[in-house]
């Protein structure tokens, strides 16, 4: 395997040549500071590119063309990356020596279509294609209840602090919604082309110069960009005294969601012993979590706790019966005070970076996991994988209660279930 | 050792079955990390009586299968699997369906060592009252996080309107008040049951050596004694749907819809793994991504999301549809439209079979993926099927209206799940 970074000037281009796949993907990565009025907007935007182009008069021409290259897949996703609104467009193919010479050249026109040969006309998308994919966007707004632990997670987050990003609804906003036509949606096309940075993406077996030469023919984007804010968000200092917050919904299951901001560490210790912490804690069914609250008590069928570096926050998450509330939350504090009281074995720690070290060696396994890790090194100058498999080992016990004391329980949120348990 | 020249593919596959019945198939990939191995019961939820060997007719409470799954990971030293496979930073996990029962392990290190503790774990149950016991809040919380789903609830309830006394009108977990009555006896006698090497399977892909693993495997499972497996007591299921309509109403913002089709068995003369492709290239051809369906339905703004698949029991294979629309009516009259006016075109099949080749291609880069779809072929067939690609080729036209032809789709139970207010509101009007 081997990683190649090309400044193309108005973009960047990894390329990462592997035999292991029989496929070659390719995402494009569009990223620009995020602003929570702009977000059901890129939403949209990126779904109507992928309804028609200029050459694709409708969704099924498009998903036949793609069928016909092989099932060719297409798609996109817009996700917020700390303080970034970062929007992809994937394509992912067989490669020629599966298909027929050219086939995945063809892919990577189609793709240019997309991006480049938008349906405008009159400077305005159309109306009938703008109206599916806002009548499809207005269902994912309307219906984020019906995933309890995902709404419990956004909830405690805007307790927490509705301003941050953090907090944004990354399905959109209604009221945005309504303000989206076909005119100031190509303002809004125009500037992600214009003035977002780009990445581009591509593993596969292939040659270098080959990806090259196609990509150059294909894409180019004209401005040079502007060295960018940094991707890690800022959070306010935790709360002295805890915030409870409630809502109430029509379930059997209570949902209990804990926001946990990391005061300020190095990164150094942000990238290791921190990530470690979380592993023990709640990472796994090893856990900390996993064995008190569910194994020894009974009291739940999942929880976890996740850390993202970029939000420098642990989410904690778990399913209870809403009677078992307070039990389960003291339980939660004890352990995490336990860990910060370095309550926890060298066996433990051990386990926690084999762990580790098992999903570093995964990530060649699968071409997403590859390019995921690529962004990530792009964005926060992290070291590469191989290195911080070593990096990882050598972190001690010490290290990891200094970094678990900077972490804090915040906001505890309760999407509490009013509904008695059916037989 | 048989090996195996899986078609249109480069990857070969080993296969060789112990003298007690046990199966083992091996998918060696070069260049991988990762190893996956699945130790799998062909029991699941599926069994709600049978003969026990005292000759007696038993029926344990709803939900057993499952419920002994997760007791499996209990061990007499307190040390439990997940601990054990941690050590070396692998991943263990089960799974329990209608057809079977999952163990599995995956890793990077301590390939030899995982295995051994895999097979051995699941080869030996302990069960005391207390451990027992200790799972009931764990489960019920499990079956309450699926109960709060709408997306469950609708199928749920369209599996109870479809089927009289198939056991795919429960729930694989069971029910609360069910797995209640659970005691350590049931787990005993089920585990004794269907937990027998005639009755399981091996499959390991991935980073591994295949003389390595076969010489663990005969190690540890060679001497386990095969035995007959017990009758398992079965209901008639009548062809007709027990209700083919009915309106629920659920705290939801935009409704949704089902469709279950009852498909007699005995009206396809086909062999099992042709009919499979068969049945899936109608109703992708009908309702999948690139068909005129998706496109009508898209260009009127009454599709939101959709899903479908088909499901084998007994005597029926049952095809379910699954979509979120503002208009549910018009979606399901379109539904029905397309089931009464199926017309398929030569470009549209030969589209499909193009874009299903591609999938099996691409399928076998992932050995995770590799796993699960030589699992299902060995759950639904008994064996890998090793020239899928070439049976794709050879499908026609001609083949796929003969069989639309003696098809029987009249079986069929539509549900909406429409908004609690909405309800509300209509009691107000009247």
């Amino acid at each position: 395997m081997q990683y190649t970074k090309k400044d193309l000037g108005s973009f960047n281009l990894h390329i990462i040549e592997t035999n292991e796949f029989k496929t070659i993907t390719m995402r494009i990565v569009f990223h620009s500071p995020i602003k929570k009025e702009e977000i059901t907007k890129r939403i949209v935007l990126s779904d109507l590119l992928l309804q028609s182009t200029k050459k694709y008069s409708s969704k099924r021409n498009m998903i036949m063309e793609a069928e016909d290259l092989y099932a060719a897949e297409v798609y996109n996703h817009t996700q917020r990356i700390g303080n970034y609104m970062m929007t992809s467009f994937i394509l992912q193919v067989l490669n020629d020596s599966y298909t027929e010479k050219g086939n995945f050249e063809k892919a990577v026109e189609f793709m240019r279509d997309i991006l480049y040969d938008p349906d405008i006309k009159n400077n305005s998308f159309k109306e009938d294609k703008l109206a599916i994919v806002k009548k499809n966007c207005e269902g994912n707004i309307s219906s984020i209840k019906e995933d309890p632990q995902e709404y419990a997670i956004i909830r405690s987050k805007e307790a927490y602090d509705k301003d941050n990003p953090i907090a944004y609804r990354m399905v959109g906003y209604k009221e945005d919604l309504e303000k989206i036509t076909v005119k100031n949606l190509v303002e809004s096309y125009e500037k992600m082309i214009e003035d977002d940075f780009v990445d581009i993406y591509v593993v596969g077996k292939i040659e270098k110069e080959e990806i090259l030469r196609i990509i150059k023919k294909y894409f180019k984007f004209r401005k040079i960009k502007k060295k960018k804010m940094p991707y890690e968000v800022e959070n306010k200092p935790c709360r002295k005294r805890r915030l409870m917050a409630k809502e109430i919904i029509e379930a059997t299951q209570s949902k209990l969601a804990i926001c946990c901001p990391v005061g300020k560490l190095k990164k150094e210790e942000m990238n290791y012993p921190l990530v470690l912490g979380n592993i023990l804690l709640g990472g796994g069914v090893d856990s900390k979590l996993f064995q008190e609250v569910r194994e020894k008590n009974s009291l739940c069928y999942t929880i976890y706790s996740g850390y993202s570096k970029l939000d420098q926050m642990i989410y904690i998450t778990a399913g209870i019966d809403r009677e078992n509330y307070e039990k389960t939350l003291t339980l939660i504090t004890n352990i995490l005070e336990k860990m910060k009281r370095g309550k926890f074995s060298d066996k433990d720690i051990k386990i926690a970076k084999e762990f580790y070290q098992t999903s570093i060696e995964s990530i060649e396994e699968n071409p997403m996991n590859l390019i995921r890790e690529y962004i990530t090194q792009e964005i926060t100058g992290i070291e590469p994988y191989q290195e911080r498999g070593k990096r990882m080992a050598k972190v001690t016990k010490r290290e990891i209660i200094k970094a678990m004391k900077k972490v804090n329980m915040d906001t505890v949120f309760l999407l509490e279930g009013n509904e008695d348990e059916r037989d | 050792m048989k090996e195996i020249k899986l078609s249109g593919l480069e990857e070969i596959l080993y296969q060789e079955t112990l003298h007690n019945g046990l199966e083992i198939y091996l998918l060696p990939y070069e260049n991988k990390k990762n190893y996956y191995i699945t130790y799998a019961t062909k029991y699941g939820s599926d069994v709600l009586s049978f003969v026990t060997e005292e000759k007696e007719e038993y029926t344990p409470p709803l939900g057993i299968a499952h419920y002994l799954e997760h007791k499996m990971f209990e061990e007499p030293s307190g040390e439990d699997p997940f601990t054990f496979f941690s050590y070396s930073g692998s991943d263990g996990n089960a799974a329990t369906s209608y057809d079977n029962t999952q163990y599995t392990c995956s890793g990077t290190k301590a390939f030899k060592e995982n295995l051994k503790y895999l097979i051995e774990f699941v080869n030996n149950p302990y069960f005391t009252d207390e451990n027992v016991e200790k799972e009931k809040g764990i489960i019920a919380e499990e079956i309450k996080m699926y109960q709060d789903l709408p997306d469950y609830q609708l199928e749920m309830k369209l599996r109870e309107n479809l089927y009289w006394n198939s056991p795919r009108k429960y729930d694989v977990a069971g029910t609360i008040r069910e797995i209640r009555r659970i005691k350590k006896e049931d787990l005993y006698q089920c585990y004794h049951g269907f937990y027998i090497p005639n009755n399981m399977f091996l499959l390991i892909t991935g980073n591994f050596d295949k003389e390595e693993a076969m010489k663990i495997v005969k190690e540890t499972l060679e001497e386990k004694k095969s035995k007959p497996l017990p009758k398992i007591l079965k209901l008639r299921e009548k062809k007709e749907v027990v209700k083919e309509e009915e309106t629920i109403y659920q705290n939801i913002e935009i409704p949704k819809v089902g469709v279950g089709i009852k498909v007699p068995k005995d009206c396809i003369e086909k062999e099992k793994v042709e009919t499979h492709l068969y049945l899936n290239m109608l109703t992708t051809i009908l309702f999948g991504a690139s068909s005129e369906f998706r496109e009508r339905v898209r260009e009127d703004q009454i599709l939101n999301d959709i899903y479908m698949e088909w499901e084998e029991e007994e005597s029926y294979h049952t095809f379910y549809l699954f979509a979120t629309s503002t208009s549910p009516d018009q979606l399901l009259s379109e539904i029905e439209y397309e089931l009464s006016h199926i017309s398929i075109t030569s470009k549209a099949f030969e589209r499909v079979k193009k874009v299903w080749i591609a999938t099996e291609i691409k399928m076998m880069d992932i050995p995770e993926k590799a796993e699960s779809n030589l699992f299902e072929d060995i759950i639904n067939y008994g064996m890998v099927v090793e020239d899928r690609i070439d049976l794709i080729r050879k499908m026609n036209v001609k083949e796929m209206e003969k069989i639309i032809k003696k098809l029987d789709l009249s079986n069929r139970s539509t549900i909406k799940m429409l908004e609690k207010r909405s309800k509300k509101k209509r009691n107000y009007d009247s």
